[in-house]
């Protein structure tokens, strides 16, 4: 200040009243020449007489003029005061800059705001601009003089909740250390109510620009996602879901010559999620979402309140088709032109092409320029994806994500097998499960109906309702830390099933059996990774004879089998059949009662003759009451059909049909027709191929109705062959078995049935040796 | 360093101006972008809460246009003629905005109602001078640059003397006349409306 000083100059010197007079008389440009003039020639007179009288003079020459100067003269003693006074006020304020580059420019404010600083970091200049906002590199001076990455977010986001949102994950956030994970450092709100996020600084290249500028070859690329999978799985371990993998929040930096990607933004995605609900329009949808190419199908339906870790394997997937391709599975272009719903629909539905397939589509130009920067001959890059590398992206891309790795762990280490030429996890689907796919994208109703129930089976998040946000969004920060930690505990478990897995294919199986023991089955959710593990797991126990143990891995399967309703109900009911025996002969019968009305209400309205015959056997070993046989009356209508059916395809006439009569024979001798019963297992004893564990059943099964009927030495007999061929199997080291000495499956329902028939005989012989009639 | 294509921009234009020319309206609008920029840096390397004067935003924006093409500036007061116009825009948006906020949409138009218009608040006041110093456009444009240069430009006496090519006496003479002819100018409208 002290800048307007009129005082300051030197005091003016009077001038000559006669020499204005002349000045005055001479024409001149403009009134203000003449004004200034006389102005400048009375100013200095102090003495008013004396100023009176020349300006009487000055009059004199032009009268018009001077009565102006007199008024000016008459104001100057106020406009020093007048205008100093404004001086003071003009200095400017950070608000001011704001408040005008905001009136001046409103679109482009985000973009000028290099400069200015906002709590401890000074913006420094723009790095790039995004979706929901724009990055500046800023320096930090306090508590550590810094540079960070400071991303503001654009005007219009709802300050409030972002920042409650960010402040529930700050806890996790902060708990993150990895080499490849950018850090979090701080988020809050400017003044002006804009939220911000402070992120470590990562001077790098996106990764899918640096494969391509290097020309990384396909292993170079995939070193890379291995490391990129091994920061995710860091995170998915603190409880933190990224939300938006993609490439350009994944940076590569070099580090000792090495290139280092870091994933950058996490905690970001969470933090500003909930504006597809509350903006359906779906330019703001791309904007926050970010990118539907990158998103997997749970985080594109309007209830993206269910998102686990396996949303983040989904976008590892299309990552991984991308450095892979050049190309993500769908079009990102595409998919936000196509509106919304379309948007959905595709990501939900269309199976996206296998990455060679994808290649083989491509014109000559196009396949040229993505085989060279991958440095290989454009048919061996195709060939060197068909297969194990197809079969492992497609893994990571399942709509289902049961059907997706469990971990980001679990996709890093199948990426590593890949790399070592061991095999890989990854299977291409059977054209069974194409099929099934096929009916099922018939069904639009199920994906929801399918993500409700397994919302409530995992209990991950507590509310269902998102008409209701305001209570949600309470409920959600109340859950939050409980969340936290349960996920945490998910993660485990997963990557412990995946771990025993491993150990599993090593032959490992009791080592795998030791580590699985622990994990308390609530935290396991269905999964084709963790069914495989417990399905394996029971066998190995059941054929040790360890019913406890192998009961108790048999729970846990036929929890976590439950991938989907309608698909693969054939290997629901064959694990069935070895769980419902295996329980009994744990003697956990509260368990086995339990199950059977579990599988009866979700599997009962299968069309499948395998399913029915199982289904039916299964529910059948112990007595059964009305309620059940009423239930199974549809599935003996399959079994019959199918018995009666001359199709070689549906009706084998041999060892299948043989079972397929047994189920029968039981389901009349429970609903207490005996005579039904044998005739049946006549029918059944005449299939040539009869398995020896379907002829042991036959005997026993025959016993017991040939006793109800009163013909008791028949029964006896066909008890004592019955009983030989059983402990005959059972003396020997129990083994999986085959059609020509029966299948375990098949063998262990036989001591059940023995154990009943011999109890029923000791029950007649007491009732027929006490009977006075 | 932020808004190096603007520093072109504004080489550029200042090129193509004659020596005698006013403050173009092409460079206008990137003088007053520069302005803002620096307003913003100035106040973030200052403590937070901290104000600015405008002299020290125009005499930086000098030195820093200065210095990346040298040779193009021999002509300063075009330079300081479109920063000090810039700033005037500045201050004056300011102002409405702040009147806005205040009162509503009728901040043009200052009701007074046997008020003295050396009551008036700041933000009025500058709206006051600004209408007045258009009025002194029309009258004498000279006049009227040396007032935007000294008020809104924030420059001192020897500075608008060196940028104009007079002597220093001359400066303050014309201020201290404007001043006069400024605030008579504002009380007659004043008086005229109410």
């Amino acid at each position: 200040m002290g800048r307007h000083n009129p005082d300051a100059f030197p005091v003016f010197p009077p001038a000559s009243a006669l020499l204005c007079e002349k000045l005055l008389s001479q024409p001149m440009s403009a009134d203000t020449d003449k004004e200034q003039l006389l102005f400048a020639a009375a100013l200095p007179i102090t003495d008013p007489g004396e100023r009176e009288a020349f300006l009487k003079r000055a009059s004199a020459a032009d009268p018009h003029v001077c009565s102006r100067v007199v008024e000016m003269l008459a104001h100057h003693d106020q406009s020093d005061r007048f205008f100093s006074e404004c001086i003071t006020n003009l200095a400017i304020d950070e608000v001011d800059v704001l408040e005008v580059a905001e009136l001046v420019s409103a679109k482009s404010v985000v973009g000028e705001m290099a400069g200015i600083r906002i709590g401890r970091y000074r913006l420094l200049r723009q790095l790039g601009e995004g979706g929901c906002g724009v990055v500046y590199l800023a320096e930090q001076e306090v508590p550590v003089r810094r540079r960070v990455a400071f991303k503001l977010i654009k005007l219009g986001m709802d300050t409030q909740n972002v920042i409650a949102r960010f402040d529930t994950e700050r806890q996790a956030l902060a708990m993150m250390d990895h080499p490849n994970i950018a850090k979090v450092l701080d988020g809050g709100a400017t003044e002006s109510g804009r939220p911000y996020f402070v992120l470590e600084l990562v001077q790098g290249v996106k990764i899918t620009t640096y494969c391509d500028e290097e020309d990384l070859t396909a292993p170079q690329r995939l070193e890379l996602l291995i490391q990129v999978c091994q920061a995710i799985q860091h995170a998915h371990q603190k409880g933190v879901i990224h939300r938006d993998i993609k490439p350009s929040n994944i940076l590569v930096t070099m580090l000792d010559g090495r290139p280092v990607p870091k994933v950058i933004d996490f905690g970001i995605a969470k933090a500003i999620e909930g504006r597809l609900m509350d903006n359906p329009d779906l330019t703001m949808a791309g904007q926050v979402v970010g990118t539907p190419a990158y998103m997997s199908p749970e985080q594109a339906e309007l209830s993206s309140l269910d998102v686990d870790t396996r949303s983040d394997i989904y976008s590892l997937g299309v990552l991984l088709y991308e450095l892979l391709t050049g190309r993500t599975p769908f079009d990102q272009k595409e998919l936000v032109q196509s509106g919304l719903d379309e948007m959905r629909r595709t990501l939900r539905d269309k199976e996206p092409q296998r990455p060679s397939t994808m290649l083989t589509g491509l014109t000559i130009t196009d396949l040229a320029a993505t085989a060279k920067h991958r440095q290989m001959e454009p048919p061996k890059l195709i060939k060197s994806l068909k297969g194990d590398l197809d079969w492992i992206v497609m893994k990571a891309l399942e709509k289902e994500r049961q059907r997706r790795y469990e971990t980001a762990n679990a996709l890093a280490m199948d990426v590593r097998r890949y790399l070592n030429n061991e095999p890989v996890v990854a299977r291409p689907p059977s054209p069974f499960y194409r099929l099934q796919k096929s009916i099922q994208r018939n069904k639009v109703i199920y994906a929801s109906g399918l993500a409700v129930a397994l919302t409530l089976i995992v209990g991950l998040e507590v509310s269902t309702s998102f008409f209701f946000k305001e209570r949600q969004a309470r409920m959600e920060s109340e859950q939050a830390h409980a969340n936290e930690m349960l996920l945490q505990k998910m993660v485990k478990a997963r990557e412990t099933v995946t771990e025993a897995g491993v150990l599993l294919s090593h032959g490992a199986s009791a080592e795998a059996d030791a580590l699985v023991k622990a994990i308390p089955v609530e935290l396991l959710s269905p999964s084709r990774e963790s069914s495989d593990v417990f399905r394996q797991l029971g066998m190995w126990n059941l054929l040790q004879r360890k019913w406890k143990q192998a009961a108790n891995r048999y729970i846990v399967l036929l929890q976590v089998n439950q991938v989907d309703k309608n698909d693969r109900t054939d290997q629901a009911t064959h694990d069935l059949l070895f769980a419902a025996p295996i329980l009994i002969e744990a003697g956990d019968i509260a368990d086995y009662e339990r199950i059977r009305l579990a599988a009866l209400a979700r599997l009962n309205t299968t069309t499948s003759v395998g399913a029915a015959e199982q289904l039916i056997k299964t529910s059948l070993l112990l007595p059964a009451d009305d309620a059940i046989l009423k239930q199974l009356e549809p599935l003996e209508g399959v079994v019959k059909k199918a018995l009666a059916s001359r199709d070689p395809a549906v009706n084998d006439r041999s060892q299948l049909a043989a079972w397929r009569s047994f189920a029968l024979s039981l389901l009349e001798y429970r609903r207490g027709d005996f005579n039904a019963a044998v005739t049946e297992l006549g029918v059944c004893s005449s299939y040539p191929g009869q398995s020896p564990a379907c002829v042991a059943g036959t005997h026993l099964l025959l016993s017991m109705a040939l006793r109800q009927l009163g013909k008791a030495e028949q029964a006896d007999e066909e008890l004592a062959e019955g009983r030989a061929m059983v402990q005959n199997r059972f003396q020997e080291k129990l083994e999986s078995g085959n059609d020509v000495t029966g299948r375990i499956e098949g063998w262990i329902v036989t001591p059940i049935l023995l154990h009943e028939a011999e109890s029923l005989a000791n029950t007649s012989t007491w009732l027929r040796t006490g009977d006075t009639k | 360093m932020p808004n190096f294509e603007a520093q072109h921009d504004v080489t550029r234009v200042l090129q193509s101006q004659s020596p005698e020319g006013g403050v173009s309206e092409e460079l206008l609008p990137l003088v007053y972008k520069e302005l803002r920029v620096l307003a913003a840096s100035r106040m973030a390397r200052e403590m937070g809460g901290q104000t600015l004067q405008p002299t020290a935003l125009v005499h930086e924006a000098w030195l820093r246009l200065q210095s990346n093409s040298a040779p193009v500036w021999h002509n300063r007061a075009h330079f300081f003629g479109a920063a000090s116009e810039a700033m005037r825009r500045i201050l004056i948006e300011r102002a409405r905005r702040k009147l806005r906020l205040k009162r509503g949409n009728r901040a043009e138009h200052v009701s007074i109602d046997n008020v003295d218009v050396a009551q008036t608040l700041p933000d009025d006041r500058i709206l006051l001078i600004d209408e007045a110093l258009t009025r002194l456009g029309a009258a004498d444009p000279e006049l009227a640059q040396i007032v935007t240069l000294k008020f809104f430009g924030g420059l001192t006496n020897v500075e608008v003397a060196e940028a104009l090519g007079v002597t220093e006496r001359t400066i303050y003479n014309k201020w201290t006349f404007a001043k006069a002819w400024l605030l008579k100018s504002i009380n007659e409208e004043w008086n005229g409306e109410a």
